[in-house]
């Protein structure tokens, strides 16, 4: 486990900053109470093998004790760097980018089991959107009934295109959902 | 000149020639036989290589000019020494916050850009479907006065040319009637 170089951490603020908006700067800034010293404790982004992870310094510091081989996860994954370079968002991230979203969708109930079942969000199920908000954006989608979020996604088209849409038209293309969690139990934490 | 010189240099030159070689150091019997003239040519001539030996220069790479391709480490694979080896890591939040702002402001630029745009795009497309409109309602506007005006030559003609009509009508309404196909 180490930090991130120079560019892994470009690479990984480029695509937080597709969904989040400047208050991403939040990330960095906050910093949580230490029982342990005076100092308040700020997270950091640390990665391990190919993946990233938003941790807390002081359980950073902790984990140089256990072998890196022996270390599954720690923190809150945000996603791993694929071999070509890019860096892809995993599920786990919601939690990070959701309180910063830039643009966000409410889906309506009748909605929410498609999402989860891993479908793409037609114009029938949203309820809300952020408003001017272009084609081919990073969204985080939510549902209406109680602001939680749901999962993250593009959408296909800008929401003034949306509204003159048939209703059965796909608005945003899912990329991950809180669905993966019991779909993709068996590979989602597995580091090989 | 160089005649000369030779000329000079005949009596002792000899001598000279042999001590030259022999003995490298600067001699004081050889300054004291010579001439003035010709010991501040030997001293300058003799004393050169002296300090040479000992300061000898050594010259870099880029100050004989020698092209980077022909060396025995390629141009790309040597690295600069007294920089640290391997990754660079960003820990610090200065450094993180420069690199987040960066990164902030293309994306600004980027949404930016992309709203500007989708609302060119919008107006383009609002101008287009006014214009379609227009020319739908001049279409509409000119065939309403033409159906006015075959409306009024109508009500004119039965009272003028009501037999004149007549014989054309006729033949229309036999063919209307041979397309006609009944079954049963």
């Amino acid at each position: 486990m180490r930090p991130l170089t120079e560019i892994e951490t470009q690479t990984l603020f480029r695509k937080l900053a597709q969904y989040t908006g400047p208050s991403l700067t939040h990330l960095i800034s906050d910093s949580a109470a230490n029982p342990t010293s005076k100092n308040p404790d700020r997270n950091v982004f640390r990665i391990s093998g190919n993946r990233v992870y938003y941790v807390r310094e002081s359980l950073a510091n902790l984990a140089t004790s256990v072998a890196r081989h022996n270390l599954l996860s720690i923190g809150t994954c945000l996603g791993k760097f694929t071999k070509t370079g890019k860096f892809r968002l995993h599920i786990t991230a919601l939690d990070v980018i959701a309180p910063h979203a830039r643009y966000k969708v409410w889906v309506k109930p009748n909605g929410e089991m498609p999402l989860l079942y891993g479908g793409n969000l037609v114009k029938a199920h949203i309820g809300r959107w952020s408003e001017d908000c272009p084609e081919h954006q990073e969204v985080v989608v939510l549902s209406m009934a109680n602001d939680t979020p749901l999962g993250f996604g593009v959408t296909s088209r800008s929401s003034a295109d949306a509204r003159r849409a048939e209703p059965t038209a796909i608005t945003v293309f899912r990329q991950a959902d809180v669905g993966e969690y019991l779909r993709e139990e068996d590979s989602l934490f597995t580091t090989t | 000149m160089a005649p000369t010189k030779v000329k000079a240099g005949s009596a002792k030159g000899n001598n000279k020639r042999h001590q030259k070689p022999s003995s490298s150091g600067s001699s004081s019997k050889n300054k004291q036989r010579a001439s003035i003239s010709k010991a501040t040519k030997q001293l300058k001539t003799k004393s050169a290589p002296t300090p040479s030996r000992k300061k000898r220069r050594s010259y870099t790479d880029e100050e004989l000019g020698i092209p980077k391709l022909n060396m025995i480490t390629p141009a790309g694979v040597q690295k600069p020494r007294g920089k640290k080896k391997g990754k660079v890591f960003v820990d610090d939040k200065e450094s993180m916050m420069t690199i987040l702002a960066m990164v902030n402001a293309e994306k600004e630029g980027q949404i930016e850009s992309k709203l500007m745009k989708a609302r060119q795009m919008q107006e383009i497309r609002e101008a287009r479907q006014k214009e379609a409109e227009a020319r739908q309602e001049e279409k509409r506007s000119k065939l309403e006065e033409t159906k006015d005006s075959i409306k009024r030559r109508r009500k004119r003609k039965p009272d003028s040319e009501e037999t004149l009509d007549k014989p054309e009508d006729t033949p229309k309404h036999p063919k209307m009637n041979r397309k006609r196909v009944s079954f049963g």
